[in-house]
């Protein structure tokens, strides 16, 4: 840390004489920040504290999808059932719950749900050897199937615990729940990704595969869990959204893919260009929520908001490609 | 047909691959082409095959200049090359191979099948009436000799005048050998000439008119074949530097004393069988043998052993059941493999978790959690200890060049394993590193075996097996051959050894009309 002697670049590194390096890695941080500049100055109710802690809250169950995500992209796979698996939750937990099973157990289920599914993606992708984009996508179709059957197609909703309530609406000294629990699923997935071995090895197994394994590197067992982690955080963000919404809807968590993939996209830009990071997605998630709060106080259109987010994301996905190879598959 | 290729020099950053070479290649030879690795061979027929356009000098076909800026440019003047990998697709037929390309079509872009078929065994029979191949079945299915003919077939279903072998044997069987030598020595009598690249000095000395030695990047020579023998070329193709024999035979009497770290009974990969195999602590083992000759897949199989059987395996005099790479470096077997980028390093990362790759937990305060603080004062410790040259331990890998990135790839074995391994293989330590940090690889592999570590070094660099080992092994044709103690060994000697040559005295063999039949 000490002798960073920069040593005098070529041009061609440069940009308007900033290391192009730099430009690149915080160039969609400086558009995150530009674009609340322009919604504060021009939109009325947008920078008032009660709106930036909506907007806390409404990226809260996003933010938890993506950093789960992280650690899929990190090991080099895709996990498209992860809305699935959060609708799965969403309806299992308040479906126990209106059977009177009591909340522990109901989380616990919840949990139990999302490390079946989780084991279920990594034991196709691992050890039969599907392509995760593949094995994921169909095991998304099977969730589907199975969150409709419980439901019989309907909301589920009355005779939820108010506690179980209280954990998706409530507030603490004005700051809400759900917020802390984005805090501290981001917290506890940056310390993992960044500080422990087991973080280590997912980013080389995603990073070389062979090179991770010719270092002694049990690459399926990380890739495997990597999926598993992704499961586990989607169904935390289901079991909050379904107590947001103060009912169990089968097709909630529909919008969790294509979102909590963007997140991912737009936070490779950024940190290590090409790389997941969880800060990374976390800024993401915040650059989704900015735009989608901001637009929805200009009155915009949700069809509007949703090409918007189209174009965004392939920005940023064209940024991260021109840098670097975006291998998915 | 003449082409003549005029004082082509190819200068490469760093490197001059040619030097002014002047040759005449012609469509009624055979043109043998030898060298060590590195000589310019490939460069030459690249050059000629159009797909490397030289830094100087002239082509000329039969007295006019052309330019080949593209193998298409080079085709169309009648040079096909045919590559050492092979280019076909396994999946099509002989006939779909043979006519890639140029399908005969329907109106409307359909392939015509039947024509196709017609066609394709026209043209084998037109240029081998006496073989045999059936051209319906997907030709990663036939035999290796008969794919090199379908290869062949289709570098001559042109106007080919001049085809460039690269290898052509190498990865045949040898009775499949004969029946392509016999194919090949047929061509100039019917007006397209070969040029010829093999490292099978027999197989030069039978099949070529003439022979062509090139050494440095320059040409040495260029004779009748009839006028010289193997001894002559394996001579010629050296670089008689002088400093070889300076070896320290002490060092290597000493290192047979040491005690034993690796012992293999019956090791079997696939067709390699290595009957027994003994590593001693402080040796270091040479491993040499042409491409395909199986020393490379008998290192590797030694940190990974898939499908491996073998009735006995002991490292550091302790029983160990083959397993993957975490096993067996569990055992204390490492591997600095070759294409580091591909193998051993991530080039997105920094030097640092580079090298904490393998050991990340010596820098774990506990549980699994790691403190940067002391994940960077081991890093340092290794980048001072192999001389890195970086601007700190948090750049970019992809960032160095070849000899500072090849350092990390071994410092990942010393990083936290304080002597833990006591086997060492290396695969072509040294490819694609300058000279400077070459030198300090092998003091480093040195300084590894004064230590105690047992290190095996496949490579096809014979410079560098005979700077390093105190003795060697030559494979040939997925078997070790007779060892080569750590006395008094040349490069002739491996040469010999590898090429399957006669060594020494057995240079006798005079001129045995190497004229093709």
């Amino acid at each position: 840390m000490t002798d960073t002697a920069t040593g005098s670049l070529p041009s061609h590194d440069r940009l308007f004489g900033l290391r192009k390096e730099h430009v690149q890695r915080y160039s969609t941080l400086v558009v995150l920040v530009a674009m609340f500049l322009v919604f504060s100055i021009s939109v009325d109710r947008f920078l008032t504290g009660q709106n930036l802690l909506n907007i806390a809250q409404q990226i809260s169950m996003l933010t938890i999808v993506g950093a789960g995500l992280t650690f899929g992209f990190a090991a080099r796979e895709m996990d498209l059932s992860v809305g699935y698996t959060v609708g799965l939750a969403g309806v299992l937990v308040p479906l126990l719950l209106v059977k009177g099973v009591p909340l522990p157990l109901a989380l616990l289920a919840g949990l139990g749900a999302g490390l079946a599914v989780g084991a279920a993606n990594a034991i196709l992708v691992t050890l039969v050897g599907i392509p995760s984009l593949i094995a994921t996508l169909a095991v998304g179709s099977i969730l589907y199937g199975i969150n409709f059957l419980m439901t019989g197609g309907r909301a589920i909703y009355g005779g939820l615990d108010d506690v179980y309530l209280w954990l998706g609406q409530g507030r603490i000294a004005g700051i809400p729940i759900l917020a802390f629990f984005m805090l501290a699923a981001v917290l506890v997935a940056w310390f993992v990704m960044e500080r422990t071995i087991f973080g280590r090895y997912i980013y080389a197994v995603g990073g070389n595969q062979k090179a991770a394994e010719l270092s002694g590197i049990r690459v399926r067992k990380y890739r495997a869990a990597a999926l598993v982690v992704c499961s586990l955080f989607a169904v935390m963000a289901g079991t909050l959204l379904a107590a947001r919404l103060g009912s169990g809807q089968p097709n909630a968590g529909e919008r969790y893919l294509l979102d909590g993939l963007a997140t991912v996209f737009i936070g490779m830009t950024m940190f290590r260009p090409g790389t997941a990071t969880v800060l990374g997605t976390f800024f993401g998630a915040l650059f989704i929520g900015v735009i989608n709060n901001g637009l929805n106080l200009m009155g915009m259109d949700t069809y509007i908001q949703a090409i918007v987010k189209g174009v965004i994301i392939l920005a940023a996905v064209a940024v991260v490609s021109r840098s670097t190879k975006l291998n998915l598959l | 047909m003449e082409i003549h290729l005029a004082d082509i020099t190819m200068q490469f950053p760093g490197t001059r691959a040619l030097d002014g070479v002047d040759v005449v290649f012609r469509s009624d030879e055979v043109h043998g082409l030898i060298g060590e690795n590195g000589a310019g061979k490939s460069t030459l027929v690249s050059i000629l095959g159009g797909s490397l356009q030289p830094s100087s000098g002239t082509i000329a076909v039969d007295g006019r200049t052309v330019r080949f800026g593209s193998p298409q440019d080079a085709l169309s003047q009648g040079i096909a090359h045919v590559s050492q990998e092979g280019s076909l697709v396994p999946g099509l037929t002989g006939a779909e191979n043979i006519l890639l390309g140029i399908e005969p079509r329907r109106i409307g872009g359909m392939i015509r099948a039947s024509t196709l078929k017609a066609q394709a065994a026209a043209l084998l029979a037109k240029w081998f009436p006496q073989v045999d191949i059936d051209l319906g079945c997907p030709v990663g299915e036939l035999p290796m000799a008969d794919r090199k003919v379908i290869e062949i077939v289709r570098a001559l279903r042109g106007s080919a005048r001049i085809v460039i072998l690269d290898e052509p044997t190498a990865t045949l069987p040898a009775r499949e050998k004969e029946q392509l030598w016999a194919i090949i020595r047929t061509l100039p009598d019917r007006g397209v000439g070969v040029v010829l690249i093999s490292h099978f000095l027999s197989e030069i000395k039978a099949l070529s008119h003439r022979i062509t030695v090139l050494r440095d990047g320059r040409r040495i020579c260029t004779e009748s074949a009839d006028a010289l023998d193997e001894q002559m070329l394996v001579d010629m193709m050296l670089r008689r530097s002088g400093s070889g024999p300076q070896r320290k035979f002490e060092e290597a009497a000493q290192a047979s004393r040491g005690e034993v770290v690796l012992d293999i009974r019956d090791w079997r990969v696939g067709r390699l069988h290595v009957p027994s195999f003994t590593l001693h602590a402080g040796e270091i083992v040479g491993l040499i043998g042409l491409t395909g000759a199986g020393h490379f897949g008998f290192a590797r199989s030694l940190h990974s052993p898939s499908g491996v059987r073998c009735a006995g395996l002991t490292v550091g005099g302790r029983p160990v059941k083959p397993g993957p790479p975490a096993h067996m470096q569990a055992a204390g077997i490492a591997l600095v493999p070759d294409h580091r980028m591909e193998y051993a390093l991530i080039g997105e990362w920094t030097l640092r978790e580079n090298l904490a790759m393998v050991h990340p937990g010596h820098a774990a305060i506990g549980a699994g959690i790691l403190s940067p603080g002391w994940e960077e004062a081991e890093s340092r410790r290794i980048m001072r200890l192999l001389n890195v040259k970086a601007h700190s331990s948090g750049q970019l890998l992809r960032t160095l060049s070849g000899g500072n990135k090849q350092k990390i790839s071994i410092g990942k074995w010393l990083y936290g394993a304080d002597g833990r391994y006591r086997v060492m293989i290396f695969i072509e330590p040294t490819e694609g590193v300058d000279i400077g940090a070459k030198a300090e690889i092998y003091a480093e592999m040195r300084r590894l075996a004064a230590n105690g570590v047992g290190i095996v070094i496949a490579s096809s660099d014979l410079l560098e097996i005979e700077a390093l080992a105190h003795r060697v092994i030559p494979f040939h044709h997925l078997r070790p051959g007779p060892e080569i103690p750590g006395t008094g060994f040349s490069e002739s000697a491996f040469i010999a050894a590898i090429s399957g040559a006669a060594p020494d005295t057995g240079a006798r063999r005079t001129a045995n009309s190497g004229t093709p039949a």
